[in-house]
């Protein structure tokens, strides 16, 4: 830890300007298998700042570009929604090893568990109106404003729910270790239903959920985090994503054990000036379940071949997966 | 279960015999966790490992064995008849996947025969166990 911290102040000196600059207090920040993530303190000039170091791992979760979480940084900050300031993009190996960026750290903050029953607590209310709020803050903005437009994904209103699937199809085809006869059938049922075309095309998150934010002590939310997997679709993607029923404890009508599902809804439709069609969304949310099963099918395979044997893939290769071919076959079962 | 038991305590003992405290007191604290976590749960899969097989494995040979009944295919029918009438020759949990992934990869099969040709009530049946194995293999984190 100690030569990390050495490489990475003598980066900062140089990447900043600033020969008296000196890190401390580097560690390891828990959770997230897809970027190793490090906290730690930088002094310059009189001043102390909290930062962040998100470093690619040995090998990846998912494979994203690089850049793309970054970027998504610049953008939606330099909108003025809830993101922390970006400092520094390194695609470089050399210098820690492997690419890596750096952000300002949002201190005094929580995240809210999954595992958790009640997540937010008395802040459940406040915290789910500005969740919603901020989605669809995102999904109102139009991509080519934002330095975003020429992201990763589809731009066709009429292909892209059909780009999403045939996107993680792939995944599951490369990574599947054991047939998945629920999954495949999922992938069978979103080609044959196909959604009508999307309102416009957004930059979607791509992780929007419980998990991944941070808010502070009076229920504010201070950041949203984790847009490794941002790109452009359709904007119901991330609806359908963060009100999949993982997120809650499997509670269906409280999504991100947050709002009651109408109310969400209306808050984010309000935001966002668009619609929340409710057979496009039952589409989109039977599409995040598959999605969130092709994720943990692909962290299953990284942990048994030993590319990332992080717990928390094995730990997605049992609970999470099970839990999405539950909803999948719930969800499917009843239209079939 | 993917990855299988063996794998999982292999690498959670290569984990903790490594040098863990590396990225400091609170991620190893979390990496801890989770592999104690990891532990619980394989505690549980050992004991119900061979039974949800044998069940599962069961449950689709007597759906094929239905399926076989209903199906003119003359491919599919055959296949049908005698994966109904298979057996699991031991409870090594190895051999009850092998027989496992063959029977679920005719499930596949099957199931895109019955979408593109079949009746309804024999896709609705097919759901009806498909349902039944989802909930048989869901992951119980709490005691």
């Amino acid at each position: 830890m100690n030569e990390l911290s050495q490489r990475l102040q003598k980066y900062l000196r140089g990447k900043l300007a600033a020969p008296d600059l000196t890190v401390s207090g580097l560690a390891r920040i828990p959770g997230g298998a897809s970027r190793e993530t490090y906290r730690f303190r930088a002094h310059s000039g009189g001043r102390e700042r909290g930062l962040i170091l998100r470093r690619d791992p040995p090998a990846s979760l998912i494979e994203t570009e690089r850049s793309t979480e970054y970027r998504a940084y610049e953008a939606f900050h330099g909108l003025g929604l809830p993101v922390p300031a970006p400092v520094a993009l390194e695609l470089d190996p050399a210098p820690l090893d492997r690419p890596f960026f750096i952000m300002e750290e949002i201190e005094n903050c929580q995240a809210g568990s999954i595992m958790s029953p009640d997540p937010f607590g008395s802040y459940r209310e406040t915290v789910g109106r500005q969740f919603f709020t901020v989605m669809g803050q995102i999904a109102s903005a139009d991509p080519r404003d934002v330095g975003l437009g020429d992201f990763e994904g589809e731009t066709d209103i009429h292909d892209v729910a059909a780009h999403e699937v045939a996107r993680w199809e792939k995944v599951v085809d490369e990574d599947e270790r054991e047939p998945q006869p629920i999954v495949r059938a999922a992938i069978r049922w979103l080609k044959r239903n196909l959604p009508s075309p999307a309102q416009k095309i957004s930059v979607v998150h791509g992780d929007y959920r419980t998990g991944n934010f941070l808010y502070d002590d009076a229920g504010t939310i201070r950041a949203i985090l984790d847009w490794e997997m941002a790109h452009l679709g359709d904007p119901l993607e991330d609806l359908g994503w963060a009100i999949d029923p993982l997120w809650s404890g499997g509670n269906m009508e409280m999504p991100g054990g947050m709002l009651p599902r109408a109310e969400a809804l209306r808050l984010w439709e309000k935001a966002s000036g668009l619609k929340a069609d409710p057979k496009a969304l039952s589409w989109w949310e039977i599409f995040a379940s598959l999605k969130g099963a092709a994720i943990w099918i692909s962290a299953a395979r990284e942990y048994a071949e030993g590319r990332n044997t992080d717990p928390i893939n094995a730990f997605s290769g049992w609970y999470t997966l099970a839990f999405h071919n539950h909803i999948l076959a719930q969800r499917l079962g009843a239209v079939a | 279960m993917n990855p299988e038991i063996p794998t999982i305590l292999a690498l959670s003992m290569q984990r903790l015999a490594g040098n863990i405290g590396e990225g400091g007191a609170a991620f190893a604290q979390g990496q801890v966790g989770l592999i104690g976590m990891m532990m619980t749960l394989s505690a549980k899969e050992y004991e119900r490992g061979a039974d949800i097989r044998v069940a599962e494995n069961n449950e689709l040979r007597a759906l094929f064995g239905e399926l076989a009944g209903t199906v003119s295919d003359a491919t599919l029918k055959p296949k049908l008849t005698a994966a109904a009438a298979s057996k699991d020759a031991s409870l090594r949990i190895s051999l009850l996947n092998e027989n496992n992934y063959v029977l679920r990869r005719l499930l596949t099969e099957a199931m895109i025969h019955v979408e593109d040709h079949g009746q309804r009530t024999d896709l609705q049946r097919i759901w009806t166990v498909l349902k039944s194995l989802a909930e048989r293999r869901l992951v119980q984190l709490g005691p």
